[in-house]
């Protein structure tokens, strides 16, 4: 079984790094700063997921 | 002649701000009715009321980038602002026939682009701008999702102790009327500075304002005002979509989305972003679902909702596209 959650945090962190060519200097930390919260949430999520098992 | 169809045109813009408060009245209430904090009617008349007075908390960042940063200025005119609008109101009201939260602003942005690309082709388009917009299509309901989530799991840290859960939901109930005056406020300074954005486009092409200049007092009044009657007597069938269809709701959830709407409207707004405010609090309602388990979340609604965001500048485009040429053909 796998945490789909975890899965769909990184699917939504590599849309935002996949964005990052869009963003302008003035945007481009916030576009990092949404995929970097994704990861972590990703990572939290996978924890948690194991830690439920 | 000229006077007569601006002012026509002002009050077609008007309108759309109308349409918007009415479209989007379901996106300010519909947490709160879904958790039976106050009645539907109770509900708009909150929604309403923060709605108008955001113009005391908000600059007018996302006006200027409205009638600046989609199309040069140059392309806008009386007739071209005209078609980008009905263009706009009419693929808002088939989502609404059609039951679809759709995003009258990104309806608005097609709209004027079609316009626009109808009479001086695609070089007329700021690509910057239009760019910085896409980029807050996709960000805007991610932000919104992740801040949710993050709002839900304080909350359940914070409260996971407490045993006297009826006066715990009293508690979030009355937080949820200051979380939904936060949203309506954030929807109120977002959604009327487009308006704001187009009537100010206006007045520069027909030459009342210099480009660059600030948006009058009257502009602000008048466009809060038509957005607030619009909440004021919004509709009620994507209320059901919102409110219970994409997750059930408890009392802290429906505060933790509205916060993180909340904030996201905020930031955007200050940084002068027009982003949908339907986007950021779908955003919102999938993160308080997903803090439980991703089944929480109706996802069969949540898709459709995307596939009306990937239609919506689509179709505004070629409406206005196909109006601009009507214009263009009659003047």
């Amino acid at each position: 079984m796998r945490d789909r959650r975890a899965m769909f945090f990184l699917l939504a962190a590599a849309m935002c790094l996949l964005l990052l060519p869009l963003a302008e200097d003035d945007s481009r930390w916030v576009t990092l700063g949404v995929s970097f919260t994704y990861l972590v949430l990703a990572l939290a999520s996978y924890l948690d997921f194991r830690g439920r098992r | 002649m000229e006077d007569v169809a601006l002012v026509f045109v002002i009050l077609v813009a008007l309108g759309f701000d109308y349409v918007n408060g009415f479209h989007d009245a379901a996106n300010s209430i519909a947490t709160v009715v879904s958790t039976r904090v106050l009645s539907p009617r109770l509900a708009v008349m909150w929604a309403a009321a923060f709605n108008f007075i955001a113009f005391l908390f908000f600059g007018t960042h996302v006006a200027s980038t409205i009638a600046n940063d989609v199309v040069v200025q140059e392309v806008l005119t009386i007739g071209v602002i005209f078609a980008g609008l009905v263009g706009a109101i009419a693929w808002d009201l088939i989502t609404f026939y059609l039951g679809l939260p759709t995003s009258s602003s990104h309806a608005l942005v097609g709209g004027m682009a079609g316009a626009a690309v109808a009479v001086g082709g695609f070089d007329v388009l700021v690509s910057e701008g239009i760019r910085k917009i896409a980029l807050f299509i996709v960000l805007s309901p991610l932000i919104g999702l992740a801040v949710g989530l993050i709002i839900t799991v304080v909350i359940a840290w914070l409260f996971h102790r407490v045993k006297r859960l009826d006066a715990l939901n009293k508690g979030f109930r009355r937080g949820q009327l200051v979380s939904a005056a936060a949203f309506s406020l954030g929807h109120g300074a977002n959604d009327a500075q487009k308006t704001m954005g187009i009537i100010l486009a206006l007045l520069i092409a027909a030459d009342h304002l210099p480009a660059g200049a600030d948006v009058p007092l009257w502009v602000v009044l008048s466009a809060h005002t038509a957005i607030g009657l619009g909440t004021l007597t919004g509709g009620w069938r994507i209320v059901k979509t919102m409110g219970s269809k994409i997750t059930r709701l408890q009392p802290s959830g429906g505060v933790a989305a509205e916060s993180a709407a909340a904030a996201t409207l905020f930031a955007t707004s200050a940084a002068g972003i027009p982003v949908s405010t339907t986007h950021t609090i779908t955003g919102a309602i999938v993160g308080v679902g997903a803090a439980r388990r991703l089944s929480a979340v109706r996802w069969g609604v949540a898709g459709r909702v995307v596939w009306a965001w990937v239609l919506t500048i689509p179709g505004a485009f070629a409406m206005a596209f196909a109006v601009s040429l009507v214009v263009r053909a009659l003047a």
